[in-house]
């Protein structure tokens, strides 16, 4: 499957993942052979001449560099382990002082509440944040053996899957509303306080068996203050009183105790063994399972602004699917959206295809967290359940099967809602790239600029003007300039600024429908380019005339394209070509510098959508807010809980699209106003770039010289989407810069 | 002139060709022929008549040269003195500069306020409007006949100007 | 007297006096409307009343019931907007510009061709509201006073530009037409027996009297309306064009659409009304005004037009290849071989090879191949403005942003609806007012009947000068 690591990887190779397990063998016995240690059986891999290469690289690299597996497969991780030993990582880049507590699970202990709920010893079975009725692999053994527990409480906050089996439900507060405190790393302490009163008649958890337990405190709060008075509090000498240390971790929200576990572990693994225990590659057909980004794992079935998140890798909403290489579906005689019957030991499960390029052959990859039936209005019934994939194998849930058999139904069109039907550049300028090699050379490597001829000579795009003269250089910007800058090559796609837009600016939700139709309201969205097989350059080569060359650049390569991502928001030109063909005077430029959008003006011509060279104009084709048809968040009063009150919900008939926050623009003026001082670098964020987690988007003011904007802009890297339009965008980015050894954008001219 | 009620004889004709050959003849008789009403346009009527060239091409220049003023105006103080905006990087801090964009609708003004500044003041300088009764003379005159009005100042010259008239080539007569 | 020659053909068959042309052309105002006319007028009250429907729908519900979406946000609305404006244009054209080239042929269709315009602009406005996300606020778009500070309209922007062309355009058709029609009202006055119908021309006619000074104003009204038209059906339809020319849009950004939207309008709407008068000359008994020579002379200005048309496309080809702009030349690959191709042949088939059969002296001259290839012409018009509009959206700057449009029920019922509108009032025109301009037909009885031509060959040539 093409994860997001994998598409932002440097160097990405298709295995099958029974392939994996011997790929990961195979790579320890070169990493043993060049540093020392002994090798251990391993079967054959399609892969030994380049697992040569990376292991080279990684001797040439020792201690700085980290080798992972997602598998969970213990035997696997062991090896991996070896290979960091081998590789000096331990100490080095891999750290174990601070364990991580975050996704413990205990396959083998549910394994065997199965056998105790079986054979009757269980008296009671209570259900906290787990769904297992849902999630388990065996979900109908598990329920069958439920029936057998005579007392089962659930303290799920809706009536989900599992909670409908339950003779109780005694629903939990929302974490918002919760008490709490945790230890995500070891050493780490975190509290939870409440930021809003119940709801509804709900009560915590905790309190709740704190109840049935006999404890003495009245609730929860006390519970957790007392604990911390007990065991937390004496960690530290720096604050004399509880008091003040309860209410300065309140305030802090964490307390780091320093917690250190010391010295460098040493591998105590048994390798050979570990190797003896990995699974063979298999031949025929092998199925994958794995979380999507937005939704993970299901819990949040309910959420409309993840199921509305297009897939960082597909763009398909909605749904989950059966992912095929396209080469793979031709083959068996499918195409996208035929529906098939896919069988694995006792699981068949029907669902679309879906054509995904740079898959492994022979392969198909399905997400879990979809089939949910009870999970709320938005997500019921919302793609297939693929959690009967998963099956147990050595004490540990493991997320593929092979030898799939699979059956093509009748049904040949099942309609996928995708937000991107075309996937390759065509050819075009749009994310620029280069290679490290080339950009160590020349900083600007890959960033060609368009030289326009002028009267005055050749001119980038940036220097042309048509009004400015040296008297009068235009619109003034008297006082700040807002704009962008994003750094392709820090962003990874996920899709974190997709959702923090929708929550700061009260983006609809349109449904699966209107998505399939083109109209899904994301503010920014992001796009995903494959490379083709044919390009400008090859394409005399191949003997290709333009017509043909077209054709070919639309398809995706065929083996293993690279992927490249794009965060594309409104890009508040300078020389807008929307704001001069409104007829209402709805859209114009602030003297701040950005584009703004007066929604009480628009008459809705749509004539400003038509003329955005970068399509980043959303229109309201319906009243999606207290409108029955959309049913997603905006339609009661719980789920306008959600909207942020200083942004207005935009009516239907009426434009909208990034205002680059400028509710937060406006609260950081009037906070540095009241303060009687300027508005300093990194005070006012974007909710898009304030929630990426690689800091791709920077949000600053290219009138301070000193902010980071301006100097991320200085950098060679830095160019204008579609400059030769001559919008003089507020956004830039800057060129992706590959760790390879050339790339199709190092040729790239015009 | 007095504010009496004119007098007219009426000669009926059947051929614009007659009509426009007796016209020298009555004159030259004396007779004042004042109008000829036509079913439809006779070359050369107005002048025989002695018309006065009518003036309303020059009022819809006159029109036309407001319209162009009004939408210049207007313009110019919408988007560049009362609210200029900085609209697609478009120059609204000078007029000559925004004035391309400017000129579509300038020239449409220029058209709406010449043709209907012309066709008002045609309408109220005939007394053509909803309502207005029209003095019907002959039946025919609207279909194929011609009317030709000769003014008289005594009822007694009656008889004299139908003989003319009949002379003429008039098909009939009405006082 | 204008003395015409005896070889140019009679622009008015059999020998008709004054009193039969104002018989001729009154007689269907006069008498109760035929079977042919109720079963027209039921057709087109029927898709009329879908349009409604359709139109209500959309305001009710909302945009979302048509196909448009975020990447093609003009689809049908706008290719029937230009559609409608375009087929406007050849009665202005007629009344005015062929005024202006003294072409006496005119004026046996003129009086039709500015109703279809009047009908056609209606049609086309009825576009303009209907595909506003707010039409209640419609008026905004006008350079009101009002509370809002007072906020202006943005008169760089090409639909400002359209409000006061279209505007203008339809006010100026409207009285050049009116003011065309009062001496003829005066007729059906006259000549009326029933009490209302002599109250309701009476009111209608303003009073009209045809004394000399008012036929002296009217005749230089007349020419100073076909002067001031003139630069109207230029300036309007280049007016529209600008909507597309003025954006960024590969496909759209190219300065030879104001004389390639002129001429296609011209091109639309002279077939427009073959259709209509090949149908009205035939119920309405007028073939002897409307002759073959008036449908052979169209079909002339039918083949011109077209030729031109065709032109364009080649020109915008070439430049689309000498440009070197990648984006312009892939726009033109897309037309021709993309997903809509099949819209593009349609248009390149209706517009340039139909009209180049008019060639054939025999083709011009027939009435049934002249229906047939008009009706061609305007689907290969409409096809025209459906291609640039969302060929060109379609597949813009970003493939990301790359999508499909197609149409639903809503905005295929608004399209007939808007047809059944046209229809509507034509018809009730063709009832109600004398289609055929007779006061200023009857100028050329003398010159130009046959009647005369035929008095013409029989008087010696010494004779002939007066």
């Amino acid at each position: 499957m093409l994860s997001l690591s994998g598409a932002n990887a440097d160097q990405r190779y298709k295995i099958k993942p029974s392939q994996q397990s011997s790929v990961v063998a195979s790579l320890y016995n070169k990493v043993a052979a060049m540093a020392g240690g002994t090798s251990v059986s391993a079967a054959a891999t399609p892969y030994d001449k380049q697992l040569d290469t990376i292991a080279k690289e990684l001797m040439n690299a020792k201690g700085k560099s980290v080798v992972v597996s997602g598998s969970n497969d213990p035997n696997e991780q062991v090896v991996v382990n070896a290979i960091n030993h081998l590789l000096g990582n331990y100490g080095a880049t891999l750290n174990l002082d601070r364990a991580c507590n975050l996704k413990n699970s205990n396959d083998a202990g549910v394994a065997e509440l199965l056998n105790d709920m079986n054979s009757g010893q269980l008296g009671a079975v209570i259900f906290w944040n787990s769904n297992p009725a849902y999630s388990l692999p065996d979900a109908k053994s598990f329920v069958t053996a439920l029936s057998k527990v005579p007392v089962k409480i659930s303290f799920a906050d809706r009536e989900d899957e599992t909670a409908q089996h339950c003779d109780y439900i005694c629903p939990d507060h929302h974490y918002l509303e919760s008490w709490g405190d945790a230890e995500p790393y070891k050493g780490s302490f975190s509290l939870m306080q409440p930021t809003i009163r119940p709801l509804f008649k709900t009560r915590q958890a905790a309190e709740s068996i704190m109840k049935w337990a006999g404890a003495t405190q009245a609730d929860y709060y006390t519970y957790i203050r007392d604990f911390w008075a007990a065991k937390i509090y004496p960690m530290q000498s720096g604050i004399s009183s509880f008091e003040a240390f309860w209410t300065q971790s309140l305030r802090d929200g964490v307390f780091e105790s320093g917690f250190v576990m010391g010295g460098v572990s040493s591998f105590t693994g048994d390798v050979a063994a570990a190797a003896n225990q990995l699974s063979k590659p298999a031949s025929g057909i092998e199925l994958v399972t794995y979380e999507k980004t937005g939704l993970g794992n299901g819990t949040h079935g309910n959420n409309p602004w993840l199921h509305e998140l297009p897939d960082p890798i597909t763009k398909i909403c909605w749904d989950n699917y059966f992912a095929v290489l396209p080469a793979f579906a031709t083959k068996m005689g499918w195409r996208q959206g035929t529906v098939i019957e896919v069988k694995s030991g006792n699981t068949t499960v029907k669902g679309p295809v879906l054509l995904q390029p740079a898959m492994a052959d022979e392969t198909i990859a399905v997400a879990i967290g979809y089939g949910r039936t009870k999970t709320g209005k938005a997500g019921d019934n919302v793609g297939v359940n693929a959690y009967p994939f998963v099956s147990m194998s050595g004490g540990a849930l493991k997320y593929f099967a092979t030898g799939v058999n699979v059956n093509k139904t009748v049904d040949d069109d099942y309609q996928l809602a995708t937000t991107q039907s075309h996937h390759t550049m065509m050819g075009r300028d749009i994310v620029k790239e280069t290679s490290l090699a080339a950009w160590l050379k020349d900083p600007s490597a890959g960033n060609h600029v368009h030289l326009i001829e002028s009267p005055y000579g050749p001119k980038t795009p940036e220097q042309l003007d048509l009004w400015a003269t040296p008297e009068q250089p235009g619109h003034e910007r008297p006082n700040h300039a807002w704009g962008m800058g994003i750094d392709l090559n820090s962003c990874i796609g996920c899709g974190a600024c997709v959702i923090a837009c929708n929550a700061e600016n009260n983006v609809p939700v349109v449904g699966k429908d209107e998505v399939g139709r083109s109209r899904e309201m994301h503010w920014i969205r992001i796009d995903r380019y494959y490379t083709s097989d044919t390009n400008k350059q090859n394409a005399e080569e191949k003997g290709l005339g333009k017509l043909d060359m077209y054709g070919e650049m639309e398809i995706p390569a065929a083996d293993n394209p690279q992927v490249m991502f794009q965060p594309v928001m409104c890009q508040h030109c300078n020389h807008a070509p929307c704001e001069t063909v409104c007829p209402v005077a709805a859209t114009t430029h602030s003297s701040d510098g950005f584009n703004m959008m007066a929604y009480n003006r628009c008459v809705g011509t749509r004539y400003c959508a038509n003329n955005c060279p970068y399509k980043v104009r959303r229109y309201n084709w319906f009243k999606y807010s207290d409108n029955e048809q959309f049913p997603f968040n905006m339609n009661d009063n719980l789920g306008k809980m959600v909207l942020n009150p200083d942004v207005t919900v935009r009516s239907r008939g009426v434009m909208e699209k990034c205002s680059m926050c400028v509710q937060r623009i406006q609260y950081g003026r009037l906070e540095a106003k009241k303060e009687n001082r300027k508005i300093k670098d990194g005070e006012i964020k974007t909710a898009c770039a304030q929630s990426c987690p690689t800091n791709a988007i920077v949000f600053g003011d290219f009138n301070d010289a000193n902010s980071q904007l301006s100097q991320l802009f200085k950098d060679e890297r830095s160019y204008h989407l579609l400059a030769e339009v001559k919008t003089k965008p507020s956004v830039f980015y800057q060129t992706k810069v590959w760790n390879r050894p050339a790339v199709e954008g190092d040729k790239h001219h015009s | 002139m007095s504010a009496k009620h004119k007098k007219f004889v009426y000669g009926i004709f059947k051929d614009d060709e007659v009509v426009m050959n007796a016209i020298p003849v009555l004159k030259s008789q004396g007779l004042r022929v004042k109008d000829v009403i036509s079913p439809f346009p006779i070359h050369g009527l107005d002048h025989a008549l002695g018309l006065e060239r009518t003036r309303i091409s020059i009022t819809c220049f006159l029109y036309g040269m407001t319209g162009c003023s009004l939408a210049l105006l207007m313009m110019y103080y919408m988007n560049i003195f009362d609210w200029p905006m900085d609209i697609g990087g478009k120059p609204s801090y000078a007029f000559y500069k925004n004035l391309p964009a400017f000129i579509p609708v300038t020239f449409e003004s220029t058209v709406l306020c010449a043709a209907h500044g012309m066709v008002i003041t045609f309408l109220l300088r005939s007394k053509l409007l909803p309502g207005v009764e029209p003095h019907v003379i002959h039946p025919r005159m609207s279909d194929d006949h011609f009317v030709m009005a000769i003014q008289i100042t005594e009822d007694s010259e009656a008889a004299n100007v139908e003989t003319k008239l009949r002379a003429a080539g008039a098909v009939e007569t009405i006082k | 007297m204008h003395k015409e020659s005896e070889l140019r053909p009679p622009l008015i068959l059999g020998d008709k006096t004054w009193h039969d042309i104002s018989n001729d052309v009154c007689r269907p105002v006069e008498s109760k409307a035929n079977k042919w006319w109720w079963l027209a007028f039921s057709l087109s009250l029927a898709a009329f009343l879908w349009w409604v429907i359709a139109v209500s729908y959309t305001v009710g519900t909302g945009l979302g019931v048509w196909g448009l979406n975020k990447t093609v946000g003009w689809a049908w609305d706008i290719t029937n907007f230009v559609w409608w404006v375009g087929i406007g244009h050849a009665g202005t054209l007629i009344s005015a510009i062929l005024l202006l080239f003294r072409q006496k042929w005119r004026l046996s269709i003129n009086r039709s061709a500015e109703a279809m315009t009047i009908f056609a602009v209606i049609c086309a406005a009825s576009f303009i509201v209907s595909h506003m996300g707010r039409p209640w606020v419609a008026y905004w778009p006008l350079p009101l006073p009002n509370q809002f500070g007072s906020l202006w309209v943005n008169f760089n922007s090409p639909l400002v530009w359209d409000v006061f062309a279209i505007s203008t355009y339809f006010s100026v058709s409207l009285a050049f037409w009116y003011t065309g029609l009062i001496p003829d009202f005066a007729v059906v006055r006259d000549r009326a027996n029933t009490k209302w119908r002599k109250r309701i021309y009476t009111i209608l006619s303003f009073g009209w009297v045809g004394s000399a000074k008012n036929w002296q104003r009217f005749e230089e009204v007349s020419l100073v309306l076909a002067g001031l038209s003139t630069p109207l059906v230029l300036s309007v339809h280049s007016v529209v064009s600008m909507d597309f020319a003025t954006s960024v849009v590969p496909g759209w950004h190219t300065t030879i659409f104001p004389p390639y939207f002129v001429a296609g309008a011209i091109f639309s709407g002279f077939a427009m009304v073959q259709t209509l008068l090949i149908i009205v000359r035939k119920v309405l008994t007028l073939e002897d005004y409307i002759t073959i020579y008036h449908i052979d002379m169209m079909n002339r200005v039918i083949l011109i037009t077209g030729s031109i048309v065709g032109v364009a496309y080649i020109t915008e080809f070439f430049i689309a290849w000498y440009s070197g702009v990648e984006y312009e030349q892939y726009a033109f690959i897309n037309r021709a071989t993309g997903p809509y191709w099949w819209a593009y042949w349609s248009m390149m088939t209706c517009n340039v090879i139909t009209p180049q059969l008019f060639w054939s002296k025999k083709l011009r001259e027939s009435v049934f191949a002249t229906f047939i290839i008009s009706i061609f012409v305007n689907i290969g018009m409409w096809f025209e403005r459906f291609v640039i509009i969302v060929t060109s959206l379609h597949r813009d700057y970003l493939p990301s942003s790359w999508t499909m449009y197609s149409p639903t029920w809503v905005e295929a019922g608004i399209f007939i609806g808007s047809l059944g509108l046209f229809f509507t009032c034509f018809l009730l025109f063709a009832r109600f007012f004398p289609v055929i301009a007779m006061s200023e037909l009857k100028t050329i009885i003398k010159s130009s009947s046959e009647g005369a031509k035929k008095k013409q060959s029989k008087t010696p040539k010494s004779e002939q000068h007066a």
